[in-house]
């Protein structure tokens, strides 16, 4: 049979079709009376966490997974990952059935959970990476390798002996990456990966995310209530509520099928009556000389043309909506 | 290196990470030999003395080989378990191609491995201070059997432990009770650490003797100290080994259907 040239390319890392699942939780009822009550009287309740999801990602490729807390982001990467059974439906990663949890499936992927860390506390952080050497049974030089170049790109060689507690927030979250990323992954799950790190420190580690994602063309989910993450790294969103997917395609499309109207800011050259702008679009801020409205996209270049021609105007520019915001919209549950 | 190797080794590293607190520990091992010693031989000091059929040669190293057996098999790594379930710890291990069970038993011997070293030397110091009046086994044989059912001993709680840890599966809040349940309630109380269980009647000690837990304490120190009878020590090594049986099947299905309720808290 002849293979069409299409088919190496789109190979499939993660395939979920259906995928559904439910957590059981017994109600505590309130004091002493209502727990009793609650031990032979249980009442069950049903939290259906996801609700029949279906989506695939391409070997190499890698995607932003948002959504509000409790939408079903970590559960699916849970799943993903082997830790969760799913209720039913179809979960494939890398030909493997997560679930089953073999060596080798474990051996080829990663998942770091933001608040969940691996790093043993009292000792300094080569003993865990030593010891992850060992449970991936990776030979010397490959270990060794890896070691150099992740303890390089994150900037943390010299601290490699330093007893893991006396770190900073910031160097213990590299290295917890390093410890995940040591067997070289060709599947990552990251949830927040950045949270709690400042602004420099998020920086590096989403270029060292971008970075490992080029060069061994690994496949990454990720999950973040950082915007920028979303921004600097993923191109294309999957947009997750309450265990349904409500978007999926790419960030640029999100913004434009969202975006509803535009901003324009203005300077002006004389004080004016901020009645009169009212007339042209929604006046979102005014303090002389500034001002912001915000007006249909499909209006926009009239709006423009008539502040142009009514007002004193010194500067004028047409701005997009900005994406924090779309999304805000997008989990409050707008339609575009 | 192979993986429980290293993980035995960071376990060690681990605990010596705090040389005060090991050194404290060890200084607390001491001094709860001296009391009990010194307990034990003011209620004997008046000679002849017998009390449940023990002199005082017989209860001095009934109860100092209790306390060395028991330090020895009760004292496991392995109760952070129901923690670590309760808590999603679990989550750790489970996306890493190791095997949680021999982790943890990796991680349990290389304690046990410290706390033997140590004890030995704190022992033989002991001995010489105090030239108890304590039995010495001589016989190769038994002392073989002895580190045997030792062992078996040692597996035989971890699996336990290993059982009762699971009810966090289900019940996340319920891990304390059930090991306070396991281990101060069955095991003390029937392993033989409060009282020698030759005191019971003979009828109630055939029964208990087909539990699993006088395996734990109670018949590893009368294999030591030479009190049974080759059929006796054939008959206990079996049922020893069919309780471990047992109980391994049992871990397995109940791990697995454990596994497939846990929700991986903590977020």
């Amino acid at each position: 049979m002849k293979r069409k040239i299409g088919e190496v390319k789109n190979e499939k890392a993660i395939i979920v079709r259906e995928l559904i699942k439910n957590f059981e939780s017994i109600e505590r009822g309130k004091g002493l009376t209502g727990k009793i009550k609650s031990l032979y009287n249980p009442k069950k309740k049903k939290v259906e966490a996801l609700r029949g999801i279906s989506f695939s990602i391409d070997k190499g490729e890698l995607v932003g997974f948002i959504g509000p807390n409790g939408a079903g982001k970590t559960t699916t990467l849970k799943v993903l990952s082997g830790l969760l059974y799913p209720t039913s439906g179809f979960t494939q990663v890398l030909g493997y059935n997560p679930w089953e949890r073999k060596n080798s499936y474990l051996k080829k992927i990663a998942t770091v959970m933001g608040q969940k860390n691996q790093l043993w506390w009292d000792l300094p952080a080569i003993d865990t990476l030593e010891l992850n050497q060992a449970i991936y049974e990776l030979p010397q030089n490959t270990y060794k390798e890896n070691l150099n170049e992740l303890t390089e790109l994150l900037e943390v060689k010299d601290l490699l002996n330093t007893q893991v507690r006396k770190l900073s927030l910031g160097q213990r979250m590299k290295f917890e990456l390093i410890a995940a990323l040591i067997h070289r992954p060709q599947v990552l799950f990251l949830d927040e990966p950045t949270i709690g790190l400042d602004v420099v420190a998020q920086q590096k580690v989403r270029d060292f995310i971008q970075d490992y994602n080029k060069k061994f063309n690994a496949t990454i989910m990720l999950t973040s209530h950082n915007m920028d993450d979303l921004i600097d790294l993923a191109k294309r969103v999957i947009v997750i509520d309450k265990g349904e997917i409500i978007f999926d395609g790419k960030l640029s499309d999100l913004v434009s099928g969202f975006a509803k109207e535009k901003t324009i800011k203005l300077y002006f050259s004389k004080d004016i009556d901020v009645k009169s702008l009212e007339n042209i679009g929604k006046v979102k801020k005014f303090s002389f000389p500034q001002a912001t409205i915000t007006v249909p996209r499909e209006s926009v270049a009239f709006a423009a043309a008539e502040l142009l021609q009514n007002f004193p105007i010194a500067d004028l520019t047409i701005e997009e909506e900005n994406i924090e915001s779309i999304i805000r919209r997008v989990f409050r549950g707008e339609k575009k | 290196m192979n993986k429980y190797l290293q993980v035995g080794k960071i376990s060690l590293r681990q605990e010596i990470a705090y040389p005060i607190n090991f050194i404290m520990w060890r200084v607390r091992n001491v001094i709860q030999i001296l009391l009990v010693y010194f307990l034990w031989d003011a209620a004997f000091s008046s000679p002849g003395r017998i009390l449940f059929g023990y002199d005082r040669d017989k209860i001095l190293t009934y109860i100092f080989g209790i306390m060395l057996v028991r330090a020895f098999v009760l004292s496991s790594k392995s109760m952070d378990v129901a923690g670590e379930i309760s808590r999603g710890e679990l989550s750790n291990s489970l996306v890493k191609p190791i095997n949680y069970f021999k982790y943890w038993l990796s991680r349990d011997l290389a304690s046990k491995v410290l706390n033997l070293l140590f004890a030995t030397i704190e022992i033989v110091v002991l001995y010489f201070v105090l030239k108890p009046p304590v039995f010495l086994q001589g016989n190769l044989l038994l002392i073989f059997l002895f580190m045997s059912s030792i062992i078996f001993a040692i597996l035989l709680f971890t699996i336990l432990l290993f059982i009762v840890s699971s009810v966090t599966f289900w019940a996340p809040e319920a891990g304390w009770g059930a090991h306070f349940l396991l281990t101060v309630v069955i095991v003390e109380f029937l392993s033989g650490v409060l009282f020698p269980l030759d005191v019971f009647p003979l009828a109630v000690q055939k029964i208990i003797n087909l539990t699993p837990f006088p395996y734990l304490v109670f018949f590893p120190l009368q294999v030591y100290l030479g009190k049974l009878t080759s059929p006796e020590l054939v008959k206990g090594f079996v049922v020893d080994a069919l309780w471990l049986i047992v109980f391994m099947y049992f871990l397995n299905k109940i791990w697995k259907k454990g596994l497939k309720a846990y929700e991986g808290y903590g977020r």
